[in-house]
């Protein structure tokens, strides 16, 4: 019978199809330790992303040469999310669930931590996060290896309001309208003017994603500069919006000198795709530069050439973002003596491992780390120099204290606390309470 | 206006400043001698507060070193040679000489060496010292930089030297500007209210922004009449500027209706004319501006020289190359599919993801650098609008390939048998027109003429893998706007577009201009379901 | 008379159909809520919420095929109706989290605390009642598409130029929610939601719960969309596909036809998006990106159009190989996704349904197929 057979087939290819997807569960992971890479190599990301990836192939093949960790091979799972975010959550839901890693290195976007973040504590696996972010944010399943707005956009603003950055008093605050700018504007918006600047001396603006005629805002920013008062442009602008943005820049003649631009989304990386002579002096604000003098700098950058087999490529902050979080998860390890995600949790924090600019950078028990912060200006050769730097290393803070919503919370994920959101004043764990 | 009695009554008063003044600077040259040495070597500090100091100290030293170290110093080219901390400058030719005497300083190993750091505040300092150090230059443009530098630095105590410079100077234009710095720093100086309400008018007639933030700048601490005047000139200049913002943003428009041209233009002959939705058309595109990278990547490592004229010998290949794989798709793909629309756009959906893929495979994820030619780069002023080189030549060049497009479609026998296939595919068969070729050409050259649009849109935008994403939504809201299989339809859709997004742009922001734009795209086509220039036909579908 | 209608319209092939989705819908979450992990037979969770994101996906092509395959609409934008589904569901999951947000905010969800907004929206009140967002889950893009539709089938806006405005009305809803002022959180979109109807959505029991009932609405969307093919009306409609003009002269009114067809696909998208977004756990702008809608357009093609079972095993299909490229050729899986999608449309001009037919001729609603994929004269789908 037709209909039998018919039926029957299906439901075979359908416990098949389910075995597929299930078998690979039963693979022991026993061999080796897993490490998640959840990168976008394809899609609008991809030009960030993919780089990423490569840095952490590289080191973990490092870190193989130097016989593994627990007398275990490290094994990378590479996936590609292809910049869609709900295809974030499905392939890390499969990287712990299918390929079971230990940890999983990756995101780029807010809004695809945002999609991975519920499986990571569903599942209780740890993510390691190397982007600079808007903050407000805590879980116990995530490690923010890039800047936190106090690590990053506050220290840039006080460089400029100092006679040395050429004590700037009139702001543009430019963003592209997505989440890190807008909170970092917030943030920056409430600090200025806690600083005495009048409401009439800040220009806010948002762009869509990767906007590309910006002929009416440099003109208008142009006017706003020509009110007298020394300006200064604070850019949230997003990756690709930048080129156009800076091309415009260069050829309506808005010089350095006159109104900087310092920007936190803008790095060697964006640097490279595009000509840099009308730029120079332009700043930017991370925690680490490729240009830092420091040994240990000068040894990556020499393997990261080696390795990507390109004597052009650069080195960037979300790159040694993953260097410190990936040492970081390796010194855990060893310490915990066990990949179990509590253990390697309960391990991280406190541990300290050298970051690339010849400091230290120690995990806090928020989940943040400490960072130096640089200003550097963009040099025709698309690198950066360093003219100003904090003394230390700065604290990551979760929670802005800028924000009406936040200024009271703080995070702590030592026992018995254990809280991400905890409220100072009604001494609750849970956000402001009622 | 002055009298010719005033201006001469000025010229002796200016001459005998400069005698004054000569004398002035002869003494303090030589009690500054001595200084300048140590001047010098406050650049070598650390401290950022010094080596300010120390680069004012230079500057006032009147030492006639003092030039080319401040000089040397913005240039990047002043290092601090250890041990012993010599200050040394890096001559153009690759040697060293010592800051302090010009003498050359021997060789030195690289690691001794280390440059002395500027930030944007103390060149900025650096910039106003050498312009009140150059204004006296031989050189005509140096002299213009130097007045626009003290122009725009306001510094009172530059009058004297300006003064000076202007007795001396012969050069109109010069002239202009000095004049412009001279009132500015009246304005800021502690001159007389006739002085001063001369130079407010001085400053009226320059009528752009700048003279708004300098009088601004002027009326916030002046008083009664001088106040008023400021003022009065303020609301005069910003009247004739909002009628010259309206040509501005018509400008802004025509330069972003250009581009949209640039990528519909091949839009409209491959969907207009064949009627194939080539889904892959931004990816053409994208080749042809990844094809001027790689000519420019060629020229500069092998013929630096010619690098002013890679956009010429990209445009040529940028069109073979995408036309050949536009000729490619058709034979390839698209010919199996005439007559089953819809299947095309699948298809060459497909095709775009292959083709943005081998790219990223080839070129790599990131951003590639595609340099600007330098005729191509800064901006001009006409009258008070701002125009950037790149957006005028990329309008000029926009028009420039309608017109050569229109000129092919109407006047070549290959535009003949195009449109003949067009009309009446099996009557074109029977004249003898082989119409499997017209179609594969026609194919190329929609996909070639995208080739050289992404020649142009390299110029503005990144250059990525995902270039062509970006622009395939608006070439076809364009055509389809403009009216299928008009090539009017998409000059005129292009050209509203544009510029109606620029002047809902300083009212609702970029992204609700772009949202109004594409909701009036959707009635029009309730109003006009065949767009703006519909073919005329007596079908009822057509 | 229901099961007379039912009995007509649908024959053993649809009730083998139905029958393996109510095998699917028992079997899967039993294993996965059964089986200890482990045992060859265990259904993992994220193979449980994969396929229900499969199912989504293919409810949503049934309802493109609805318009594309039996009336010769092609709208590019379906995705747009999917993704309100899909806000109108986030917009009650994020009620749902009450004062469990990061802020503890009993009332604002956190990005609205965030940006520093002091009430609800008027559009977001209701929203804490599962029976209101269930209404607004069709009644949304039901309304969009009633409003849409009534104008451009008023004014005979066919063919491609209807494909391209419905490209602009999903890029201009995209380009819209992803402002953050529209209050429905910017570029992140809602996410972070912890339950339905009261039970956990990481619980187990609640995804294989969601599964089911997604592979419950496929079935019920299959059911109504056979219902409509093979009733009078479903006759009108494929008459309208193949010759337009002639159904008006004839006497129809074309436009009603059209537009009550369209206004129940995309309530069908709707509820598609719905169910995809608590088992994604995310609803973002990028759901409206034209490039998705594409996408399912392109899975119908390749199942086969005008036949619903062809877009079903369309979905899944392109889905499963989206899923397993990622994975296995991460750095090359376009090639292979884009090499799918030319081989498909080359030498399966009818998609795998057809493909099946030719070998197997008595397989039904091929005859359909057939007919679609023919170069129509008056170009109805041009």
């Amino acid at each position: 019978m037709p209909k039998s057979r018919f039926l029957s087939t299906s439901l075979k290819s359908t416990i098949a199809a389910a075995a597929l997807l299930s078998s690979s569960a039963l693979v022991s992971a026993e061999e080796t330790i897993k490490v998640g890479i959840l990168h976008s190599l394809s899609g609008t990301m991809a030009i960030s992303e993919t780089t990423l990836k490569d840095v952490m192939l590289m080191l973990i093949e490092k870190q193989n040469e130097k016989g593994g960790l627990l007398g275990k091979k490290l094994e990378p799972v590479v996936v590609d999310p292809a910049s869609n975010w709900p295809l974030f959550a499905e392939k890390a839901r499969g990287l712990i669930e299918k390929d079971k890693v230990s940890a999983v290195f990756g995101c780029w976007t807010s809004v695809s931590r945002k999609s991975v973040l519920p499986v990571f504590e569903e599942l209780n696996s740890l993510l390691f996060y190397p982007v600079q972010y808007e903050g407000e944010e805590s879980s116990k399943n995530v490690f923010y290896t890039g800047a936190a707005p106090n690590q990053q956009a506050i220290p840039a603003v006080d460089y400029l309001m100092s006679e040395e950055g050429g004590s700037v008093k009139r702001w543009v605050l430019a963003g592209t309208d997505y989440v890190y700018p807008r909170t970092t504007n917030k943030i920056l918006e409430a600090y200025l003017k806690s600083k005495g600047v009048a409401s009439e001396d800040i220009m806010i603006n948002y762009t869509p994603f990767g906007h590309s005629d910006w002929q009416t805002i440099v003109s208008d920013i142009k006017k706003f500069g020509a009110a007298g008062k020394k300006t200064a442009v604070v850019s949230t602008i997003n990756g690709d919006a930048n080129v156009p943005f800076y091309k415009e820049l260069g050829n309506q003649g808005v010089s350095a000198e006159d109104i900087p631009v310092v920007a936190f989304s803008v790095g060697e990386e964006e640097l490279a795709g595009l000509s840099t002579a009308p730029l120079v002096g332009h700043l930017a604000a991370w925690n680490y530069f490729q240009s830092v003098e420091a040994p240990v700098n000068a040894k990556f950058v020499q393997d990261w050439k080696a390795f990507i087999k390109d004597e052009k490529r650069v080195t960037n902050d979300p790159m040694e973002a993953h260097f410190i979080g990936f040492n970081m998860w390796v010194e855990a390890v060893k310490k915990a003596g066990t990949t179990d995600p509590d253990a390697v949790g309960e391990a991280i924090i406190g541990v300290t491992v050298p970051n690339l600019s010849g400091g230290y950078s120690a995990m806090m028990p928020n989940h943040h780390i400490t960072k130096p912060v640089l200003i550097g200006e963009i040099q025709e050769d698309g690198q950066f120099e360093t003219v100003w730097q904090t003394s230390g290393q700065v604290v990551g803070d979760a929670w802005s204290d800028y924000l009406p919503g936040s200024k009271d919370l703080i995070s702590d994920w030592r026992k018995p606390l254990s809280c991400g959101n905890f409220n100072v004043k009604t001494g609750k764990c849970g956000g402001q309470g009622n | 206006m002055c009298t010719v009695a005033q201006l001469t009554d000025i010229m002796k008063l200016a001459r005998s400043l400069v005698l004054v003044l000569l004398c002035l600077l002869a003494g303090l040259t030589a009690s500054a001698a001595s200084d300048f040495p140590q001047a010098l070597s406050g650049l070598a500090e650390k401290s950022f507060k010094k080596r300010l100091g120390a680069i004012n100290a230079v500057a006032v030293s009147g030492h006639e070193r003092a030039q080319t170290v401040l000089e040397a110093l913005a240039q990047r080219r002043l290092f601090v040679a250890n041990p012993g901390k010599r200050l040394v400058i890096k001559t153009e030719a690759g040697g060293y000489q010592m800051a302090v005497t010009g003498e050359p300083a021997g060789e030195i190993a690289k690691p001794a060496l280390k440059r002395v750091k500027t930030n944007n505040r103390l060149r900025k300092v650096i910039r106003n010292a050498l312009g009140t150090l150059t204004l006296r230059s031989p050189d005509p443009a140096r002299r213009l930089a130097a007045a626009q530098t003290i122009f725009a630095s306001r510094d009172a105590s530059a009058l004297p030297i300006l003064e000076v410079a202007l007795a001396a100077e012969t050069d109109i234009q010069v002239r202009t500007v000095m004049e412009r710095a001279r009132a500015a720093s009246t304005l800021m100086g502690s001159a007389g209210e006739a002085d001063k309400l001369e130079a407010i008018s001085t400053i009226r007639q320059m009528g752009n922004q700048d003279a708004i933030a300098l009088l601004s700048a002027f009326g916030d601490r002046a008083k009664g009449a001088e106040k008023a005047a400021a003022s009065q000139a303020i609301a005069e200049i910003e009247r004739t500027l909002a009628l010259w913002s309206g040509a501005q943003n018509v400008i802004y428009g025509l330069s972003l209706g250009s581009v949209l041209l640039l990528a519909a233009i091949g839009l409209a002959i491959t969907f207009g004319v064949m009627g194939v939705i080539n889904m892959a058309h931004g990816e053409m595109v994208m080749l042809g501006a990844y094809v001027t990278f790689a000519v420019q990547e060629v020229l500069r490592t092998s013929f630096p020289g010619l690098f002013d004229w890679s956009l010429l010998f990209a445009i040529p290949l940028a069109f073979l190359v995408s036309g050949c794989v536009g000729v490619a798709l058709e034979r390839g793909v698209i010919r199996f599919l005439y007559g089953r629309p819809l299947e095309t756009l699948l298809a060459t959906w497909g095709v775009s993801l292959i083709l943005q893929q081998a790219v990223r495979t080839i070129f790599g994820p990131n951003n590639r650098e595609v340099g600007n030619p330098s005729w191509m780069s800064g901006s001009f002023e006409l009258g008070q609008l701002a125009l950037t080189w790149n957006r005028l030549y990329i309008i000029l060049f926009a028009l420039l390939i309608f017109a050569g497009l229109y000129a092919a479609m109407r006047w070549t026998s290959f535009g003949l048998q195009m449109r003949s296939v067009v009309q009446n595919r099996q009557m074109a068969g029977a004249m003898g027109i082989r119409t499997k070729w017209i179609d594969a050409l026609t194919f190329g050259l929609g996909s070639g003429i995208a080739g050289i649009a992404g020649v142009a849109i390299s110029q503005i935008d990144n250059v990525s893998p995902n270039l062509g994403q970006s622009y395939i939504i608006d070439s076809f809201m364009v055509v389809v706007f403009g009216g299928v299989g008009n090539l009017w339809g998409t000059l005129v859709g292009a050209m509203t577009l544009g510029v109606a997004n620029k002047f809902l742009e300083p009212y609702a922001g970029a992204v609700l201009a772009k949202i109004f734009v594409l909701v009036f795209i959707i009635l029009f086509i309730q109003k006009r379901p065949r767009g703006l220039f519909a073919l005329k036909g007596r079908g009822i579908e057509a | 008379m229901i099961v007379r209608l039912l009995s007509r319209s649908l024959d053993h092939w649809s009730y083998g159909f139905l029958a393996v989705l109510v095998l699917v819908s028992i079997i899967l979450p039993a294993l996965h809520l059964l089986v200890p992990p482990g045992s060859y037979f265990h259904v993992s969770g994220y193979a449980i919420g994969l396929m229900g994101k499969y199912l989504c996906f293919a409810l949503l092509a049934l309802s493109v095929d609805l318009i594309w395959g039996f009336c010769g609409i092609l709208s590019l934008g379906h995705g747009a109706f999917f993704a309100l589904g899909g806000y109108a569901m986030g917009m009650y999951l994020m009620r749902q989290i009450g004062s469990r947000g990061v802020y503890g905010h009993p009332e604002l969800p956190d990005f609205m605390v965030f940006l520093n907004w002091q009430e609800l929206p008027w559009f977001w009140l209701g929203f804490d009642s599962f029976a209101y967002a269930a209404v607004m889950i069709v009644a949304v893009p039901g309304a969009l598409a009633f409003v849409f539709g009534w104008f451009a089938f008023r004014s005979r806006v066919t063919g491609v130029y209807l494909s391209i405005i419905t490209q602009a009305l999903t890029y201009a809803l995209m380009l819209a929610f992803f402002r953050n002022d529209m209050g429905f959180g910017g570029n992140n979109g809602l996410t972070d939601f912890k339950d339905i109807l009261g039970f956990s959505l990481q619980a187990p029991g609640t995804r294989a719960a969601l599964f089911s009932a997604s592979a419950l609405a496929l079935g019920l969307g299959f059911v109504v969309c056979r219902l409509i093919t093979r009733s009078r009306a479903g006759k009108v409609l494929e008459a309208i596909r193949d010759a337009e003009s002639r159904v008006r002269f004839l006497g129809y009114r074309v436009e009603r036809y059209k537009l009550a067809v369209f206004v129940i696909s995309a309530c069908l998208a709707g509820i598609a998006g719905a169910l995809y977004v608590p088992q994604v756990g995310i609803i973002n702008p990028g759901e409206f990106s034209p490039a998705n809608s594409i996408e399912i357009v392109i899975a119908v093609a390749v199942g086969g159009r005008g036949t619903l079972f062809g877009p079903i095993v369309g979905a899944v299909l392109v889905n499963f190989a989206k899923t397993w490229f990622t994975g296995a050729l991460p750095e090359l899986w376009l090639f292979a996704l884009g090499g799918l999608f030319i081989a498909v449309t080359l030498f399966l001009p009818r998609g795998i349904v057809g493909l099946v037919q030719s070998y197997w001729p008595r397989l039904p609603a091929a005859g359909v197929a057939n007919r679609a994929a023919k170069p129509s004269t008056e170009g109805s789908t041009r």
